[in-house]
């Protein structure tokens, strides 16, 4: 049933059959124009979206800290081979790649009816799928390219021989890179190549762009962008229409909202389990929030409830077993007797082990996924999150006293700086940054920043801090590796 | 990172979005001019401006400009007005079926300034009774804004808010280039230049192409026409490359024979060691620059003009005997040029939100033709209270009217005259257009 409906809803606003060539999907490149017409089950359904959502968050973590573009190309081939592996036709014999380019496709699709729902979202996809494409684009061969440009019947009005003639000494002026009498020329409108317009290299006149072959990457986004945008559009007003039931609309719902990091959800094997005396040591490798938290723990002989909570999911999760933790805790309260300890503190920290109430595993973060039958319901309960950056940025905002939740969220922008400043971070140069990326919102980013900013080196990691435990994994594996070395 | 992908990042951000009005408006009032006699300068301003609302301002252009066309259309009913009122209030979201809504409203409210915004899906005063997504901006013509209070590092002659003849001609040489650039490379035809009434002039571009432009394009249009960069704290901010642009050529043609005047002679800024260092550290070589400060402070009575000969003769040398330097020689090649530039090219104010049409600040904002803005004088516009005295001068002494003689406007027997004159011809050049566009429409539709 899933099928029918599944394919109903793609011909909604479909508009055409897929091509039957002998292969399914000539070219790597793919315009998204046509939507696939496939059977697909729901935990295929789920898991392209996921996977395709990972390299597009990935995409979005380096965009947002500028990285240069090689970098991200090189970052994309990675988390390309694990989550959305693509080849050029050279490598047909070696593998799938019809199979390969069916999830491209299906993924953006349903990527696609996910983010079509506001104008935020769509807006979202349609960068990253734009820089996605793009970074395809610049990678494949030229052959290739004109292939599929050719398929697409992508062409552009070529500026004759007597015109290019007579503009040649401004056409050579406005293209330095290019050998005028042998390149060919587009006549295009300058909104189309904005890019260029605005970095004053293309040649202009009467409101026509001269575009040389050697540019024509940014023609063919501009008609990527085009026509996804134009897509989004007609894909958010028909999407009210579909006639769905439960299944599949709680994936499209939420898939903008699942996390997608590392779960951490068996003790981490990094450092191997510790004891309670190894935590002071290990403190360096900590993100602020965690450091935060310690710090106050030993000023205080005592934390809130959150704070305990937040602190203790994360000590769970570098490999501090319960034993150990009450141990670790006891000690750390040690203005309270052993009694108190045992009545009013205990019990929560053994709750985080599951060991008390519902017996619940906290993990600092945990995804299930969900029962691989079509029929069951997905319950999006299985996604928990506790301990998660998200989590301790959104939920349980600190209130006097208390001193969970993430420093690049809950400090005062001075504190903030003060803090930067006494773990290290003096430049002014980098503060500002963190700062400014702290204004925007982006706290994960700016933690991720302060990550390399204080663990040497620009390209310290690429993917954006998801979760306090992953920033101490980093953090300790470095040292290792520095230690090693 | 590529400029291409950040391009994507700054499209949400840029200044230049056709977003409506600027919320915050720095309180504005009416020069009250220390005049001798009883006359309309000593009248109150909320008279003053009930007569010039009902006997100067020119609402049938005014309303044509903004309608794009004879009969009401979107252009003008959908388009958002605001007001500043004398009480300091600012009002937003106005809009208006017709030119007399639109006078009704002026003489009512008395505006001491009105702002032209963009135009919506729906009409603006009706926004509060639509669905919130449903109110979207949709076109707006192109406007750029240059500020005189831009060039206060490079003028000497007044600053801030003031203007005199002789910095003015900065805005003269700014409007020279951006009409060219605007006409030549974009394709533009209707381009309205306004003295503000104040310190600086705008310019709106009301081609239907202009108009329809997404505020990205609009970005990449102000980052095309933009060569002045960085802030206080950088000295040298111009660098252009080894191949000038077209567009950059052109530029440079016109800057070489505004620059000897208006740089060298009028604001004399290589005449003091304060003027000289600052253009000085403009070089990036340490030899040249000593070479030349030494010999200026040996002889420092060297007009401006003599000392650039010097620094041009100075710059070519140290190219010539670099020769087997080619890096250095070449961050020389330039140098000249880049001065010209950082100190004459237009400086386009990139916070411009579009909002403008100031009425009135202190004088009557009024068009200015760009082939003849080299004799444009801003002392020479007249403030509300000089049109008033205008007008009353006129009605002492008319000659007895002859038969059948037509009956003047009121704004013709001010010195406003010329200017509506000219706004009343710029709109007509519009309207053909228009009317050309709809007959061949026309004749399209009727061979179907």
């Amino acid at each position: 049933m899933l099928r029918q409906q599944t394919s109903t809803l793609i011909r909604e606003y479909g508009t055409g059959e897929v091509k039957r060539n002998n292969k399914r999907y000539p070219h790597y490149l793919n315009f998204y124009d046509i939507p696939p017409m496939d059977n697909i089950s729901i935990e295929e359904f789920e898991k392209f979206a996921l996977d395709r959502l990972q390299v597009l968050k990935a995409l979005e973590a380096a965009t947002l800290r500028n990285k240069p573009e090689n970098e991200v190309k090189e970052h994309l081939q990675e988390l390309s081979k694990q989550y959305l592996p693509m080849h050029s036709n050279d490598s047909e014999r070696v593998y799938p790649l019809d199979e390969e380019r069916r999830k491209d496709h299906v993924s953006h699709f349903i990527l696609r009816l996910a983010y079509c729902r506001s104008e935020e979202l769509r807006s979202w996809f349609l960068k990253y799928e734009y820089i996605l494409f793009k970074l395809r684009y610049l990678t494949v061969s030229t052959k290739e390219r004109q292939e599929f440009l050719n398929h697409q019947n992508l062409t552009w009005k070529i500026l004759s021989r007597s015109d290019k003639d007579m503009m040649k000494a401004d056409l050579q002026a406005a293209s330095p890179h290019v050998v005028v009498d042998t390149e060919t020329f587009f006549e295009v409108e300058f909104e189309k190549v904005l890019d260029m317009v605005a970095r004053r290299s293309v040649h202009l006149r009467g409101g026509t762009a001269y575009v040389p072959i050697s540019d024509q990457v940014t023609l063919v986004m501009d008609e990527f962008k085009n026509r996804l945008a134009k897509a989004l559009e007609i894909t958010a007003k028909e999407f009210p229409k579909l006639d769905e039931d439960d299944r599949i609309m709680p994936i499209l719902n939420n898939i903008n909202r699942y996390y997608l990091g590392n779960s951490f959800a068996n003790s981490t094997k990094v450092t191997g389990n510790i004891t309670a005396f190894d935590v002071d040591r290990l403190v360096e490798h900590f993100p602020l929030c965690m450091r935060h938290l310690h710090r106050k723990l030993r000023d205080d002989k005592h934390l809130k409830h959150y704070g305990r909570m937040q602190y203790n999911l994360f000590l769970k999760g570098i490999g501090l077993p319960l034993e150990e933790a009450l141990i670790f805790w006891r000690k750390s309260f040690s203005k309270f007797s052993d009694e108190q300890f045992q009545k009013n503190y205990a019990y929560n920290v053994r709750h985080n082990y599951g060991m008390e109430g519902k017996r619940v595993n906290y993990t600092p973060y945990k995804y299930v996924y969900p029962e691989s039958k079509p029929a069951v319901k997905i319950h999006f309960a299985h996604f928990e999150t506790n301990g998660s950056c998200s989590k301790i940025i959104n939920n349980n905002q600190p209130g006097p006293e208390e001193h969970h939740g993430c420093p690049f969220r809950h400090f005062s922008e001075e504190s903030l700086r003060v803090t930067l400043a006494s773990v290290g971070v003096r430049n002014d140069a980098y503060i500002r940054e963190i700062i400014n990326l702290v204004r925007n919102k982006h706290y994960q980013v700016a933690c991720t920043r302060y990550y390399e900013i204080t663990r040497g080196g620009e390209r310290g990691m690429m993917d954006t801090i998801e979760h306090p435990n992953h920033f101490f994994e980093q953090s300790y594996k470095l040292s290792i590796k520095q230690g090693d070395s | 990172m590529e400029p291409e992908i950040k391009t994507e990042d700054d499209m949400h951000v840029d200044a230049s979005e056709f977003q409506p009005v600027e919320e915050s408006l720095s309180a504005m009032q009416l020069e009250q001019p220390q005049g001798t006699g009883l006359d309309e300068r000593d009248m109150p301003v909320h008279e003053l401006m009930g007569v010039f609302y009902q006997r100067i301002f020119p609402y049938k252009t005014y309303y044509h400009w903004l309608n794009y066309d004879t009969v009401p259309t979107k252009s003008f009913t959908n388009r958002e007005f605001s007001f500043n009122l004398p009480n300091d209030v600012y009002v937003r979201y106005q809009s208006f079926n017709s030119h007399e809504e639109l006078k009704a409203e002026l003489l009512k409210e008395l505006p001491s300034k009105i702002d032209i915004g963009a135009v919506y899906t729906i009409k603006p005063k009706e926004k509060k009774t639509t669905r919130p997504g449903a109110f979207v901006p949709v076109e707006k013509e192109l406007v750029f804004d240059i500020d005189m209070t831009d060039y206060d590092e490079i003028r000497k002659c007044c600053s801030g808010g003031n203007v005199c003849i002789k910095c003015w001609q900065f805005m003269t040489v700014a409007i020279k280039i951006l009409d060219r650039a605007l006409r030549d490379d974009f394709g533009f035809k209707y381009l309205l230049w306004v003295y503000s009434g104040r310190r600086g002039v705008h310019c709106w571009i009301c081609d239907e192409r202009a108009r329809k432009l997404s505020n990205e394009a609009r970005s990449a249009i102000i980052a095309y026409l933009s060569v002045i960069k960085g802030g206080a704290q950088q000295a040298k901010k111009v660098f252009l490359p080894k191949a000038l642009h077209p567009s950059l050529q052109r530029s440079a043609d016109i800057l070489r024979s505004y620059f000897p005047q208006i740089v060298l002679k009028d604001q004399d800024l290589l005449n003091d060691d304060e003027g000289w260092k600052k253009i000085l550290q403009c070089i990036p070589d340490e030899e040249t620059r000593k070479t030349l400060s030494d010999a200026w402070n040996a002889d420092p009575s060297r007009t401006s003009t003599d000392k650039w000969t010097d620094l041009v003769s100075e710059l070519d040398s140290a190219i010539g005997t670099l020769k087997k330097n080619p890096k250095r020689a070449d961050a020389l090649k330039n140098v000249e040029l880049e001065i010209m530039f950082q100190y004459t090219y237009p400086r386009l104010d990139e916070n411009v939100s579009t909002h403008i049409n100031h009425l009135l600040k202190r004088r009557v904002c009024v068009p200015i033709d760009p082939e003849k803005c080299e004799n444009f004088d801003p002392h020479e516009v007249p403030t509300v209270a000089d049109l008033l005295c205008e007008l009353n001068k006129y009605s002492g002494n008319v000659p007895v009217k002859e038969e059948g003689e037509r009956k003047l406007h009121d704004y013709e027997k001010t010195s406003l005259k010329p200017y509506i004159k000219y706004f009343e011809n710029f709109v007509q050049g519009i309207f053909r257009e228009v009317r050309n566009k709809k007959r061949a429409a026309s004749i399209n539709d009727m061979e179907f």
